[in-house]
């Protein structure tokens, strides 16, 4: 797996976004830099929000805070919770799978179907729907702490799409238990947990891996999408106040937040939005790239094989000799 | 008959998730709230009946308005939206993959992975794009090839098409050359090559046959995907649409309205589709 090199990119760039959210916090602390005005010769020449120059990468946001530091810092809470969400979800969805598919077989297809009601409800509508009571923030304030409601909502968008998940498991399970070595080792007497674990699980580690992946992607996705809406990552503070409200804001400086509450400031600033969706997008691609790498290096011979076939001169020399015995035959048969 | 048993409990689903906030904000507290939970279910159900009655609050009027039929407006014009996005979708993935199978192996391979690592794009980060590209364009050259959000009755329709077709046609695109090069390896594709059909013969008239069901019942997933685009689609061009005219009735009686509005379509599509592909595969059993 680590002599992938799509596995190790895909890795690098992900451990780099971690590592970094965390060093930057440790040598800068948690507040970004910030800077109101440009002074060029004694006058200003530019207000917040600076665009994109060499001293700030990716410019400032509309208060004069650095962009790129915003992104770093929020870099551990985005990419946590979408890893978060997605292993919570494998971690309910895997043992429900194969249960339904194992000891619950009769009950499998209604559940399907059950399940199969959930794909006309788009993801990002339900989660908003489901969610808008945990992370908007009542008039009186938050009950729950910051923590909490992270794992709350990790929790709820993992649950969301468990059916799904645990039925394609279940099926996929079922496909597979028909299969004659399990007949066989059923024969021989062994248990269904045991199935479960010597055949099923060790058959489709690699399908299990893959579907992780998709989750984190899809996670990612999800939270953007919420981040359109004003749901943040742990929470969203709202101003209630009349006169001098606040635009909605992000409580952590995660990516879904940035994007979320600058949306508006496209055509302006169109660094501030797009950078955030851009991180988002880098994380799923170094996602995909590792997901790539990690199939590659569990079947890497397939493509090989295949190929050496082709290029064998025993196998060429062979086809020419049935080539043309078959010319001959043909000709003997219809003499011209 | 199987079509109705699933149709009625994909409807039980739908109603039942309605109400899970109200379960949810009892969780915050940490208590269940069954009572509650089902008490709402009870009232949305027993609000649905005389339908002519129902009111919501409508954003763009600022008061309530009678729900039918002004939700008709909005619901045609996502339909509209959705399913115009999906025949582009199919239409393009499928012609481009035609196209590919024509080409080398290695040729495929090389598209197959860029294809893969397309697929990571946000579907913000294209409508962004697009948003953008459209001023810039109006800014160099005064041309407005579309609009980019809809005030008051207007309606746009190409520009939202092409940024919710694009992502499904990479998804499509990808999952169907999968598909094809499947079917390439069957065995009556090696006889017909070996009785001298020509390869564009083969793949346009045998492999697609066969192809094309699979990659239909794949699509579903394609349309699940589409259906979370196109929220966030409605909210970034401001369209008048039913999934923007949820995001202002957040209440169980506005998820279902909205949920089946765009199921009961998707729903008869894929079940006519299923009965469509089945009986002919069966006819061919026979015939």
């Amino acid at each position: 797996m680590w002599k992938q090199p799509y596995f190790v990119i895909g890795f690098s760039i992900l451990a780099f976004f971690l590592a970094g959210s965390f060093v930057y916090e440790w040598i800068w602390g948690n507040v970004p830099r910030q800077i109101h005005y440009v002074m060029e010769n004694g006058r200003a020449v530019e207000g917040a929000p600076l665009s994109p120059s060499w001293q700030y990468p990716l410019g400032t946001d509309q208060y004069g805070y650095d962009l790129l530091g915003k992104l770093m810092l929020g870099a551990k809470y985005t990419i946590l919770a979408a890893l978060a969400v997605a292993a919570s979800r494998m971690l309910i969805a895997v043992p429900a799978g194969y249960l339904l598919g194992t000891y619950l077989d009769k009950h499998r297809k209604w559940l399907s179907s059950f399940a199969d009601s959930m794909h006309y409800i788009p993801l990002t509508l339900f989660a908003a729907y489901v969610l808008t009571p945990v992370l908007w923030m009542p008039e009186e304030g938050f009950s729950t702490t910051l923590w909490e409601r992270i794992a709350i909502q990790v929790v709820m968008m993992a649950l969301l799409t468990v059916p799904i998940v645990s039925i394609l498991i279940a099926n996929e399970a079922a496909l597979l238990r028909d299969k004659e070595y399990i007949l066989a080792a059923k024969t021989l007497g062994a248990g269904r947990f045991r199935i479960i674990r010597k055949h099923l699980y060790p058959q489709m580690r690699e399908k299990i891996a893959v579907l992780y992946g998709q989750q984190v992607m899809e996670t990612f996705i999800v939270l953007a999408h919420l981040g359109l809406l004003n749901l943040f990552l742990g929470g969203t503070k709202v101003s209630y106040d009349p006169l001098f409200g606040d635009p909605p804001m992000s409580i952590s400086y995660e990516w879904a937040g940035l994007f979320g509450s600058t949306f508006r400031y496209l055509q302006g600033a169109p660094w501030l939005p797009l950078m955030p969706v851009l991180f988002i997008g880098l994380a799923i691609f170094s996602v995909s790239l590792m997901m790539e790498g990690y199939l590659r290096s569990k079947n890497p011979d397939i493509k090989r094989t295949r190929q050496t076939a082709q290029d064998e001169p025993v196998v060429d020399w062979n086809r020419q000799q049935l080539r043309e015995k078959m010319v001959r035959l043909k000709n003997e048969d219809f003499p011209k | 008959m199987k079509a109705l048993l699933n149709i009625l409990i994909a409807i039980a689903g739908i109603i039942l998730a309605g109400s899970l906030p109200l379960l949810i904000a009892g969780w915050l507290v940490g208590e269940w709230r069954w009572q509650v939970y089902f008490e709402s279910i009870r009232t949305t159900l027993e609000g649905l009946w005389p339908i002519g009655d129902i009111a919501f609050f409508n954003f763009r009027a600022g008061q309530e308005m009678a729900l039918f039929p002004n939700v008709f407006a909005y619901i045609a014009y996502s339909l509209e939206i959705l399913f115009l996005a999906l025949i582009v979708a199919v239409a393009v993935s499928v012609a481009l993959t035609v196209m590919t199978m024509l080409l080398q192996e290695k040729v495929r391979e090389r598209v197959k992975m860029a294809l893969y690592f397309l697929e990571s794009i946000p579907d913000l980060l294209i409508i962004m794009l697009a948003q953008l590209l459209v001023i810039a364009f109006f800014k160099q050259t005064g041309i407005l090839v579309s609009k980019i959000a809809v005030a008051g009755d207007d309606r746009i329709y190409w520009l939202p098409v092409l940024c919710l077709a694009i992502l499904p046609t990479i998804q499509l695109y990808r999952l169907s050359m999968l598909t094809f090069q499947e079917e390439e390896r069957q065995m009556y594709v090696e006889l017909a090559r070996a009785l001298g059909f020509s390869k564009v013969y083969i793949v346009l008239v045998h492999m697609f046959r066969n192809a094309i069901i699979s990659v239909f019942f794949q699509s579903k997933k394609t349309m699940w995907f589409m259906l979370s685009n196109l929220f966030v689609l409605e909210l970034m061009f401001n369209l008048p649409g039913i999934m923007l005219f949820l995001s202002g009735n957040m209440h169980p009686m506005g998820f279902l309205v909205t949920i089946f509005s765009f199921f009961l379509p998707m729903f008869l599509l894929y079940a006519f589709g299923e009965w469509f592909f089945v009986s002919r595969r069966n006819q061919k059993a026979v015939g």
